[in-house]
């Protein structure tokens, strides 16, 4: 009676879409470091935001942007996802934030000045701007009890903020809150906010303030929407930014200047003086257009005019753009890495030599060439990425100094057995048993998958390779250690925010290995790198932490805990009469707030 | 009678098909007359051509892809080079037919009486109300009860006996001068098929119509038949006058078509006989005499020589097509119609065996 | 019959239940992702997942998640919200409604009309060129992938990237009301796409069923009848269509499934485009919403499909 075909289609469908969710939701995002060293100017010949101009626009005129995917949270307490970040700091101001040329060094955005951290570390200050408005309707000024709201909001569960817990820990009162009051968050006045410690963590939690979490909220406003179970402020929201969503005379933008799967319309903020403004915002509205195919929208821009697409470009465009689009084509450096997880605590990787043979044996050039070579990747030497502060410290493109394995990107045969030998097995080829190696479906993860897959035989494993869908390669195996999965062939990782603690820490620190979620993947839990971690948490000033986490890096690699290859680039088109300016700390994205019209 | 000009001349008729495996040569030059108002049995096993003949006749193998050769001439005019609207205007009005299998023979989605108005609104000028009582009226004569609820019936309302009625009904609806009825009682109950038969006797004596009786059982034309053909493998072998077929057949197929039919007074220790053997190819007819394979008393030679369809001496209208002597064939039916197996009967009649011709021996 | 329609009419309310049931275990139990996980970004804390999932009522049982989406719907027609927005599932599905009837319908009367009229002229041409070609066509139709019909024919005709810039292209639909005559030019390629597959398949179908039907014995008894032949062909016609109907209501659900992919590619903001979004993110009640209205679709196509079929086929009883 019910059609079977017509069953099967809809889960086809499903499958289809598990792909697709998986592709963009591993690569959230935010990031940065000190002066831009060869890895961010590295774009051979085109476009970057390392370098571009954020005064050439001409005031005026409508942008069409082209996003195939839909927005995930526009909620300033929930965003975590580099395809709303564009919306979110165009619409709200949170203390920090990044000029989208600069990933090192953060800009007061609602704060007056630098955040104040005490000497000992655990108390965080931070004055903020005067006569900034919230929009329509709430029209009122923005005091620091808002952005206190803001953090007591993200911790109630109907918002459910999902890095409050990850970087505010720290704050007094926080773990335990459920929305309400914390103790640590105090506002002696109405342009002064204080966040106390209960641990000497001040540089991080400084840091962290450019995460959207940090705009104001109008609590008399939104707690009604809060009251919902899931909120639904995002519906309601008001901005400080230049833009705001459009919206009615209750504040509704859902329906209005939002339509979920449509469209969404960014227009200017009546209250918003640019004056008190590090964004030109020149563009009179924006017109999001939600939907449609990746393929189609990226050609669309590319033969467009006025028009820019928010995606990711496929490979074939890409290519397309680089022969015959050149002057629309912009290549971000800095979006992130890409990994061998080898499992540290059970199987044979347990053994250092074996996961340093590994590493040697790797074609790493073989399994960039399938990401897009080198208009898109670079040869991955460390893990630190471009942009990070410490990058440079822990040997930059070429990586630390002295590691025989990591200096043959192309693989070498000889020497992986020569580690294969002193790991204890006198043939070069291991000997043992079966161990299991869970990829991605789809390329480019599938291919690298194989490629791994056949390296690892070259060394006499014998593998059982598997290539689920990418979500369910992650959440129900890669994330999960009891799985005890030996090898997750192409893990990948970017920064929320310029601090190399931010790439490092929980992605090899022992202590962060929970049962679910776990990204710590390789489940390295080296007693010497952990205690460097434990106390590099904790160390003050931007330079300081540079060198301190560099430090860590190295040590990373010397114990080969995974196996880098591809630091990743980012490339996005835009029409011919755009102006575009990517965001440097977000993967490149256009952002909305410097992007021009000729 | 023999004044009066044939209403239906067939004249070497041949009719062919191309298929994939070769041609196939359904009907190989038959020729044969029907006079007005009497009735044609043409006989002969499933497969001799029988039904392809008859329905080349009203042009319906022209949909098959076939190729018609010879002459058919309906009171004068040939229906083999009639352009499709003239044979059109002839069909269901001067010419009409019934099948086989009333059951597949009526549109399943139509009602009864659509298909029967449909049939007199094709060729007469009439309302459709006029229509649908003549339909009533059809049904009534062909002896359904209740014509007129019936009418709005749907033929799997019917049963099969009643279907081939209606099927009756929708031929005779313009009183046509010629009916081709092909087996039209095979797919019938026993008792049912001789109410068809009655019935058709009926209209026939009431509406003065000839009729072409297509059948492989020759008992269903003993009673009805005034001349029967016998086809065997495309062509005709034997032609007469009934009885003459029945009192004094001439060719071991009718032979063997006669010790088939099952009959009352045929005592019961006597078995029916089978005819040996299958029906030919018709892609690739035997030599000589087609029936030569399956023919018991067959010489050698048979196989070499096609015999033609001969008048026989004494009887003009009686023509059959065998090799063997007159006399012999007269001796082998005595004794076959006395109850003698064919061995007993070429021992009766004196049948001697040729030698085999050109058999080399080493 | 009246009888007949009631008990289908039940059936089809237990099967509705039974599909909420499937839809509930295939997206709730079986491996896929954790809507929580998935907002709770890249190093989730145990106590924010646990949050999220409370928030999201997912740190209920499951027999009471179920019982509670069963109650909510009986007794309120209320078929959840949102993880994402918020908004009322039967509000999403009652935006997204309109472009993908549509779409829906505009594309069975493609499928319908091109279906049977190739099918018979095919069948009544047999072994021209123009049967060979149009059979032809019909194979590769039917083994090419919506999405990847839709991409070219975007590459080849829209007026955005296409090679003969002559149809809007992605992203251009608006509603009937508020422009026609865009709302059927945008739609054009789209209906095509559709259509394409579902007419392929009944172009053979009907084209298989009369040629079979022209050589059944109710046809020679047309002809023996002296109709003329187009007349005999309207009869072939007639009964070869009867088979073909009660496939209708089971290519229907194809259609539906297709649509998800179509307006995916042509951008059309339908229900079908809303299923895919909610599942890449995982939204269970916005799946469970549209999941249920295709299947009632399914449901509703294949009751009416029968009736119709007892309707034109007076062979049919329904005791």
């Amino acid at each position: 009676m019910l059609s079977r075909k017509a069953i099967a289609g809809l889960i086809g469908a499903v499958l289809i879409a598990a792909v697709v969710a998986a592709c963009g939701s591993s690569e959230e995002k935010g990031s940065s470091t000190t002066p831009k060293g060869e890895g961010l100017t590295e774009s051979g010949g085109f476009k970057t935001p390392a370098t571009e101009s954020l005064t050439s626009g001409k005031k005026g005129g409508k942008l069409v942007v082209l996003q195939e995917t839909e927005f995930e949270h526009l909620d300033p307490g929930i965003s975590y996802y580099n395809l709303d970040y564009p919306v979110v700091f165009a619409t709200q101001r949170p203390l920090y934030s990044y000029k989208p040329n600069e990933e090192a060094e953060s800009t007061p955005d609602l704060a007056a000045g630098p955040p104040e951290i005490s000497s000992d570390n655990k108390t965080v200050t931070v004055k903020l701007k005067e006569g900034i408005k919230f929009s329509p309707p709430v029209n009122r000024e923005v005091t620091s009890e808002d952005v206190k709201y803001a953090f007591e909001r993200g911790k109630n569960p109907n918002v459910a903020n999902p890095y409050e817990e990850a970087y505010f820990a720290a704050v007094e009162g926080m773990p335990a809150a459920k929305g309400g009051p914390i103790k640590g968050i105090e506002t002696p006045n109405k342009h002064t906010i204080v966040f106390h410690l209960t641990e000497p963590k001040g540089q991080i939690v400084a840091d962290a303030l450019v995460l959207p979490l940090s705009a104001p909220v109008p609590k008399e406003y939104a707690a009604k929407y809060d009251k919902n179970s899931p909120s639904n402020y995002a519906s309601y929201e008001v901005a400080t930014g230049p833009y705001m969503i459009k919206n009615n005379s209750e504040g509704k933008v859902l329906g209005v200047g939002y339509f979920p799967g449509k469209s969404l319309t960014l227009v200017r903020n009546p209250n918003w003086v640019a004056s008190s403004d590090y964004r030109p915002a020149y563009l009179n509205e924006i017109n999001y257009k939600i939907g449609g195919t990746v393929t189609v929208g990226e050609k669309e821009a590319l033969q467009g005019t006025n028009i820019i697409d928010q995606e990711r470009p496929p490979q074939t465009i890409v290519q397309e753009a680089a022969e015959h689009y050149k002057e629309q084509l912009q290549i971000s450096p800095g979006a992130g890495d890409h990994y061998i997880a080898v499992n540290n605590k059970v199987g044979p990787f347990k053994n250092a030599d074996l996961r340093r043979a590994l590493w040697a044996a790797l074609d790493r050039e073989e399994m960039d060439k399938v990401r897009g070579g080198k208009l898109v990747t670079t040869v991955q030497t460390h893990f630190l990425y471009p942009g990070i502060g410490g990058f440079e410290q822990a040997g930059g493109l070429k990586g630390p100094a002295g590691i025989p394995y990591n200096e043959n990107p192309q693989g070498n045969m000889a020497l992986a057995e020569k580690y294969m030998k002193e790991g204890g097995y006198p043939t070069g080829k291991y000997s043992g048993e079966t161990i299991t190696v869970v990829g991605a479906r789809g390329a480019p993860a599938s291919e690298d998958a194989e490629i791994v897959n056949s390296t690892l035989q070259k060394l006499g494993f014998q593998t059982k390779l598997s290539l689920p869908e990418s979500s369910i390669a992650y959440s129900k195996y890669c994330n999960v250690p009891k799985e005890e999965i030996t090898v997750c062939p192409s893990v990948g990782w970017i920064a929320d925010f310029d601090d190399p603690q931010t790439v490092l820490n929980v992605t090899f620190n022992g202590k962060f290995i929970p049962p679910v979620g776990n990204v710590n993947w390789s489940q390295a839990n080296n007693p010497k790198t952990n205690e460097m971690m434990d106390k590099a948490e904790s160390i003050q000033g931007k330079s300081a932490r540079a060198s301190a986490w560099a430090k860590i890096d190295e040590e990373l690699v010397k114990e080969a805990n995974a196996i880098p290859f591809d630091w990743d680039k980012q490339a996005n088109v835009e029409g011919t009469q755009v102006l575009g300016v990517g965001q440097l700390w977000n993967s490149g994205e256009w952002d909305l707030s410097f992007t021009s019209l000729k | 009678m023999s004044a009066a000009e044939p209403l239906l001349r067939v004249e070497d008729l041949r009719v062919q098909f191309n298929t994939e495996d070769g041609i196939v040569h359904a009907v190989d030059g038959i020729t044969y007359q029907v006079m007005p108002g009497k009735t044609l049995g043409i006989v002969g096993e499933s497969g001799s051509g029988k039904t392809v003949g008859s329905m080349t006749v009203l042009g319906l193998t022209r949909y098959q892809g076939a190729e018609v050769s010879g002459k058919i001439l309906l009171e004068g005019r040939d229906l083999v080079t009639m352009d499709d609207d003239q044979l059109r205007s002839i069909r269901g009005n001067e010419v009409a037919m019934i099948f086989q299998d009333p059951l597949s023979s009526l549109h399943p989605l139509y009602k009864v009486g659509r298909q029967l108005t449909e049939a007199i609104l094709t060729h007469r000028d009439l309302s459709k109300a006029q229509a649908r009582t003549r339909a009533v009226e059809l049904l009534g004569l062909v002896g359904i009860p209740d014509p007129s609820h019936r009418v709005d019936q749907y033929p799997h309302e019917f049963s099969g006996g009643m279907r081939q009625r209606v099927m009756i009904a929708m031929a005779l609806a313009n009183e046509p001068k010629l009916l081709i009825a092909d087996e039209p009682t095979t797919a019938l109950d026993v008792t049912v098929q001789a109410q068809i038969l009655d019935l058709m006797e009926r209209l026939q004596r009431e509406l003065g119509m000839a009729i072409v009786i297509i059948t492989h059982d020759l008992g269903v034309v003993a009673e009805m038949a005034d001349d029967i053909a016998v086809m065997y493998a495309g062509r005709i072998v034997e032609t007469a006058p009934a009885r003459g077929v029945f009192a004094s057949p001439e060719h071991p197929y009718t032979w063997g078509l006669l010790r088939s039919i099952p009959r009352l007074e045929r005592d019961r220790g006597e078995a029916l006989v089978p005819i040996p053997g299958t029906p030919p190819s018709l892609i690739a007819p035997p030599s000589g005499c087609r029936f030569h394979p399956r023919c018991a008393y067959a010489q050698p030679s048979h196989s070499r020589i096609d015999p033609g369809l001969e008048p026989l001496a004494g009887a003009p209208d009686h023509f059959a097509a065998c090799l063997l002597e007159p006399q012999l064939r007269r001796g082998l039916w005595g004794a076959l119609a006395g109850g003698a197996t064919p061995e007993e009967a070429k021992e009766s009649a004196g049948y001697v065996e040729e030698a085999p011709e050109g058999t080399p021996v080493p | 019959m009246t009888a007949y329609v009631i008990r289908r009419v039940l059936w089809g309310i237990l099967m509705l239940v039974v599909v909420c049931l499937t839809t509930f275990i295939i997206f709730r139990v079986l491996p896929t992702v954790n809507p929580a996980v998935l907002r709770a970004g890249r190093n989730p804390t145990p106590q924010s997942l646990k949050a999220i999932e409370h928030s999201l009522r997912l740190d209920r049982s499951l027999p009471t998640q179920f019982y509670d989406y069963l109650r909510e719907i009986l007794l309120h027609f209320n078929f959840g919200y949102s993880y994402g927005s918020n908004e009322s599932v039967t509000q999403l599905i009652k935006e997204r409604l309109p472009a993908t009837i549509s779409l829906t319908v505009g594309a069975a009367v493609l499928w319908i009309v091109f279906g049977i009229g190739i099918g018979v002229v095919s069948a009544l041409r047999r072994h021209s060129y123009t049967d060979r070609g149009a059979m032809g066509g019909a194979l590769l139709l039917v083994s090419a992938p919506e999405f990847w019909l839709g991409l070219v024919l975007l590459f080849l005709f829209s007026s955005s990237i296409g090679k003969f810039k002559i149809l809007p292209g992605a992203g251009t639909y608006v509603g009937l009301t508020s422009d026609p005559w865009k709302w059927f030019t945008s739609l054009l390629m789209p209906w095509f796409v559709l259509a394409a597959g579902s007419a392929a398949v009944f172009a053979r179908l009907i084209r298989g069923n009369l040629l079979e039907v022209m050589d059944e014995d109710y046809i020679r008894t047309a002809r023996a009848k002296g109709l003329p032949e187009k007349r005999v062909v309207r009869q072939g016609v007639r009964a070869s269509i009867n088979p073909v109907v009660t496939l209708m209501g089971l290519e229907f659900g194809v259609l539906l499934g297709g649509a998800v992919l179509v307006e995916t590619v042509f951008n059309i903001p339908g229900v079908g485009r809303l299923a895919y979004e909610s599942i890449s993110s995982s939204d269970y009640e916005v799946i469970e919403g549209t999941v249920l209205l295709a299947a009632m679709f399914i449901i509703v196509a294949n009751i009416v499909v029968d009736i119709v079929y007892a309707f034109i086929d007076p062979r049919v009883r329904y005791a």
